[in-house]
This record gives structure tokens, C-alpha cells and sequence, in this order.
């Protein structure tokens, strides 16, 4: 999920960096800016990202000025009109219009996924760089608990832990995040034991510094190009769990809709309302595409180990 | 020193497989503390039918106590008995496993014999026509959601080829009841499933094929090899592919848990009575048993392939020392 996932070997061509300059040196977050931005294809996926964000953090606007329907709104007289005026997407078994609910949908999906990447950078970073700062037992303690965690089949897990707790969009995150913090924790506790070997944290151990400053000050800054790299390789692959778990109906609950859960009777519209099929895929796979494109992009540019 | 790798290997495994039943159970137990399974079936039971149904399955004491007769037994071969239907686990799991193994293992070989060639092009002709439209498919392999790939395909193949009358495939179950289950059918039956979880596979082999094929090539063993003369057919698959698919062979290793787990929700959509079907339903009855047979199972397939990954790595590429 997050971390040196199978998504971390995907580059898009075209997204080669024009020849270097000649400038003088730069520091390392403006010449990795300066990186990002010649990459067009990156660009524009990262703005596709930002249009859904709006869209999702506008939904109620959207849906009282574009729309005029609620996402809960059920009209019997109305299930599964087809696409056209009276429902620009049409309207699903209850009556419900898609269009609406795909935009509150987008809140959901890209919500989980935010809070998801979150939680886990953060639980993650505070285990591998105690893990990898400390060392001895309490290492082996960290990274036999970080093995176990991994070795569970995630799925497993997820769909036990969602009869358990009942699934919201927070406690989803939680959830997914569970898993997620052990790949992270991995990746930082490797960069930590090559950083802390350099002279400069000797340096800064021999004026006094103590460790919660060594850690926050002076390797938390050298492990963040990583994390960056980890968390917008993730996205895609969290979006995609999500989505799996709200169409098993394990994850968000109707009426609440989410992109995944749309599509939990998809069987049922195979016969007559097959746009209900489409729109809910179509949107999670254009989001999915756009984060792992976005995700190559940043990867490109601010990976150090790439250069 | 390897027997030494693989025994310590062995014993972090042994902590790993614990801790990760004992968080599986943990979960279950508090997750209906005082159900019986099946009891919804009988409404009519009373309350000391249901103490004693409880206490027949070990319900009634702390997890802890269950837990250790649990592993007592699997340390005796021993895997319980389903809660819901009273069948050995084991005989659960040999029920289903050929079935996912069928459908995994087949998935599997397509995706290699797919993303070897696709990924040796790509490197071979790097930025051309080819390799973009091949990247581009790839990149869309990780996009697509697998449960929606595999509805759009029931809707095309199966729904609306027979909507027009012409021949369309099964979307569901391994094996038609009615003509027996012959070669043919279970072919058919496969073809589906096997088509999304094999776009999968290769999509991300193809990349990893790609990248370090295109690695191996600017090495200076394949100047020289090209240097003294050897034909570009002989430098490309003797000492470049040879050297090239030696990561393949960790991703195939760690894909090893994929076979139970990697097509579950590909399982659910196309009703294939696979492996991760059934932790799937079981999980949803609280099947305490089966679930933490499967689980066991699972991860002890999580576990051998990562070793077994590490040890091939070691054997293709004599460089790496295990210590």
C-alpha cells in the first residue's frame, strides 16, 4: 500500500526531466520543484486531483446549484431514469441521482484516502525512527510487531476489523491504516540507520543535543523526500482498497454514498440500467490513474536515491 | 551458515504466525462475544440451550484458554471442526483449495508468459511507439478497480453476448452442475476470472521486467559481452534476460499469499468457491474456526514465500550471501 509498493517501478514516458541547467546549485526542494514542474503529465494529474478535491469539498454547493437533488433523496416514481434532463447520470433503484451521489461520493473516497495516508506516515514515522534511532531490543521488539502486521493477509484482517468496528468513513480509515503504518515504519527505520551513521549527528550529539531534537530536528528532515515519495504512491492503492471494501459491503454504509458501494448491486442493473455500472468504476479508475501518474511525478522529482 | 539463516528465519516466523493468530482470535472474540454461530437459525432455543451449545464449542471460556487448546490442536495436525456445519476445517480447506489454485495458479502463468516478452520489447525498444502503448495499458492495469473490471466483463461477455444470441461465457461458480464439470467447462468458467486477475499480474510484472531489463542492459558485462563480438540475440536472453528476471522471482514469491488472499474479492465477484470465498463468508457467520484455519494457512503461505523468495534470489544470484 504505502511504501515501495509494486506502483514504485511504474514510470510514465514523456515524463523524462529536460537537460539540467547550468544555474548554480540549488537546494534540494526548489531544484525537485523546479523538476516537478517540467513534467506536463504530472502536472496535469495532480490538477485533476485538485478539481476532485474541490469538487468533493464543494458538494453541498454542487449539489443545490447543479444537480437541485440530495444524495439521499429517494423518488420511487423515478428509479432508473435513464441519463438526460430530468437526471444528467440518471437515477439509481431508489430513485436516487447519480450525478449527486458520485460527487458526494468523491468526498468519501478521497477523504478515507487523505486520513488513511495520514494516520499511517505518522504512526509509521514515530516506530521506524524510534525502531532505527534506538536499536537493540526495542528494535527487534518494533520490527517483529511491524513483521507480524504484514504477514497477516490484509484482506483478512480489513473484513474482520470492519464486523468489528462499524465501518464510517473515520473508522474505515483506521482501519486501512492498521496496515499501512507497517510498510512505512520500514521504510523510515532503513533510512534512519544510514543517516544516523553520518558524521553530522555525531556532530550534533557532541554539542548536547538530546534525542527527541535529534530526531525531530535532524533526522525527521532527512527522511522526509521518502515519506513524501511513500504517500503519493499510496494513494492509488488505498483508493482501490476502499473501494473493494465498500463493494463487499464491509466499508461506508448506504445510504451514504460512496463510489465503491454504488456499484454493491451492480449485478442487478445488468439488464437495465447499465450507466449505473460505468460512472462509479470510470470515477474511481480516473482517480486512481491520476494519483499513481501524480505519484510517479513526485517520485521522479523528489526521490533522492533516483538521482 | 544458510541452514543457520533459514533456522533463525524459522523461529522469527514462529513469533510472526503466533502473533498473527492471536490478533485474528482477539478480533473475532471481541467482535460477538456471546454468539453462537447458527443461532439465528433456530430462534426457538433457550437460554440453557444456547449455554450449552456455547460451551460444546468452547465459547464459554476466555479466549486465552481457547487459543492455547487451538494451537495444542493445530501442533497435532488438528484444525477443529466448522462452527457452522460441524465438517473439519481441513476438510474445508482441501475442498476449496484446488479451486483457487486453479484459478490463481492460471492467472499466474498468463501474467508470466505475458509480461516476459512485453517487458523485454519495452526495454529493447525503450520510448518507442510499442513501449508507450504498452506502458499506458500497464498503468491502466493498476488503475482499474478489479471487482469493476470483473463486472464489466460479466455485463460484455456474459450478459450481452447472450442478450444477442451468441455464445457467451459463465460468470459465476467453477463448474457448471448440469453437463458435470468437464475439461471444456471449467475452461470456460475460468476464462473470465482468470483474464482479471492475470491483467493484474502482468501490469506489474511487465514494469518490474521493464526497468530492470533496462538496467541489466547499461551494465558493463553486457558492453563487454557486445564488445567481443557476441550476437545481440546472445547478449539480449543469455546475459541480459538471465539476469533481468531475477526480481521476478521475489515478486512471484511474495505473490505466493496472493493465492489465497490476492483473488478474494475476484472470488466473490465471479462466485468462484475458492479459498478467500470461503474466509470471506465464513468471516461475515463468525466462523471462529474455519476463519483462524484459513488464517493460519494464510499466513504460513505469506511466510514460505517470502523464504522461499530470499533463498531462489540467492541461488539465481550468486552475489547475495545470506548471513
Amino acid at each position: 500500500m504505502i511504501g515501495p509498493s509494486r506502483v514504485a517501478e511504474l514510470d510514465m514516458p514523456g515524463a523524462a526531466i529536460e537537460g539540467s541547467s547550468t544555474r548554480p546549485a540549488q537546494s534540494y526542494w526548489n531544484e525537485s520543484w523546479e523538476r516537478l514542474r517540467a513534467n506536463r503529465i504530472g502536472i496535469m494529474a495532480g490538477a485533476l486531483i485538485v478539481v476532485f478535491a474541490l469538487i468533493a469539498v464543494l458538494a453541498p454547493v454542487f449539489s443545490a446549484v447543479l444537480t437541485h437533488y440530495e444524495p439521499q433523496t429517494i423518488d420511487l416514481s423515478k428509479t432508473f431514469s435513464p441519463p438526460g434532463s430530468g437526471h444528467l447520470l440518471g437515477s439509481d433503484e431508489l430513485g436516487r441521482d447519480t450525478l449527486t451521489r458520485l460527487i458526494w461520493g468523491a468526498r468519501v473516497t478521497l477523504g478515507v484516502a487523505l486520513l488513511t495516508v495520514a494516520v499511517s506516515l505518522t504512526v509509521g514515522t514515530a516506530v521506524g525512527m524510534m525502531a532505527g534511532y534506538y536499536g537493540g531490543w526495542f528494535d527487534d521488539v518494533l520490527m517483529r510487531l511491524v513483521d507480524t502486521v504484514l504477514a497477516i493477509p490484509a484482506i483478512f484482517l480489513f473484513i474482520l476489523m470492519s464486523i468489528l468496528f462499524k465501518p464510517t468513513p473515520v473508522s474505515l480509515a483506521l482501519i486501512i491504516a492498521s496496515v499501512g503504518w507497517g510498510q512505512v515504519a520500514r521504510l523510515v527505520r532503513g533510512e534512519v540507520l544510514s543517516v544516523k551513521q553520518r558524521d553530522f549527528i555525531l556532530a550534533t550529539r557532541s554539542i548536547g543535543a538530546r534525542h527527541l531534537r535529534l530526531m525531530a530536528r535532524h533526522l525527521l528532515p532527512n527522511v522526509l523526500p521518502v515519506l513524501i515519495v511513500a504517500a503519493s504512491l499510496g494513494v492509488g492503492q488505498i483508493i482501490l482498497i476502499e473501494a473493494a471494501l465498500d463493494f463487499l459491503g464491509l466499508g461506508i454504509q448506504p445510504p451514504t454514498a460512496s463510489w465503491g458501494n454504488m456499484l454493491t448491486n451492480a449485478e442487478s442493473y445488468f439488464f437495465h440500467s447499465v450507466w449505473l455500472v460505468y460512472f462509479p468504476g470510470v470515477m474511481i479508475f480516473v482517480t486512481v490513474l491520476a494519483s499513481n501518474v501524480f505519484g510517479n511525478a513526485i517520485r521522479d522529482a523528489f526521490d533522492p536515491r533516483l538521482k | 551458515m544458510l541452514a543457520k539463516y533459514v533456522a533463525r528465519r524459522f523461529f522469527a516466523s514462529i513469533v510472526v504466525v503466533l502473533g498473527v493468530t492471536l490478533i485474528t482470535l482477539v478480533l473475532m472474540d471481541r467482535t460477538r462475544g456471546t454468539y453462537v454461530p447458527g443461532i439465528d437459525l433456530n430462534p426457538a432455543l433457550r437460554p440453557e440451550d444456547i449455554a450449552r451449545l456455547r460451551a460444546d464449542l468452547g465459547l464459554d471460556r476466555p479466549f486465552y484458554i481457547w487459543y492455547i487448546t487451538w494451537i495444542w490442536g493445530v501442533l497435532h495436525g488438528d484444525f477443529g471442526r466448522s462452527m457452522i456445519d460441524g465438517s473439519t476445517v481441513m476438510s474445508h480447506i482441501l475442498d476449496r483449495l484446488p479451486n483457487t489454485l486453479e484459478l490463481t495458479g492460471t492467472a499466474i502463468l498468463i501474467g508470466v508468459l505475458i509480461s516476459i516478452p512485453v517487458g523485454v520489447i519495452g526495454a529493447l525498444r525503450h520510448g518507442s511507439k510499442t513501449d508507450h502503448t504498452m506502458t499506458v495499458v500497464s498503468v491502466a492495469g493498476f488503475a482499474v478497480p478489479q471487482f469493476w473490471m470483473g463486472l464489466i466483463l460479466i455485463l460484455i461477455f456474459s450478459v450481452t453476448l447472450e442478450q444477442h444470441g451468441l455464445p457467451w461465457l459463465p460468470s459465476s461458480g467453477a463448474y457448471s452442475a448440469v453437463n458435470g464439470g468437464d475439461f471444456i467447462d471449467r475452461v470456460e468458467h475460468l476464462i473470465l476470472p482468470a483474464t482479471v486477475l492475470s491483467f493484474f499480474y502482468t501490469s506489474t510484472w511487465s514494469r518490474f521486467i521493464r526497468s530492470s531489463m533496462l538496467e541489466v542492459l547499461s551494465q558493463d558485462y553486457i558492453r563487454t559481452a557486445r564488445a567481443k563480438g557476441m550476437s545481440e540475440r546472445r547478449v539480449v536472453y543469455l546475459h541480459g534476460l538471465r539476469n533481468a528476471l531475477i526480481p521476478l522471482v521475489t515478486l512471484i514469491g511474495l505473490e505466493l499469499p496472493g493465492l489465497v488472499s490476492g483473488g478474494l474479492v475476484v472470488e466473490v465477484v465471479f462466485g468462484w468457491p475458492g479459498i478467500g470465498k470461503l474466509a470471506f463468508e465464513r468471516a461475515l457467520q463468525y466462523d471462529y474456526t474455519t476463519v483462524m484455519g484459513v488464517t493460519f494457512f494464510a499466513t504460513m503461505l505469506v511466510i514460505a514465500g517470502n523464504l522461499l523468495a530470499d533463498l531462489l534470489y540467492g541461488v539465481l544470484d550468486p552475489r547475495i550471501r545470506f548471513a
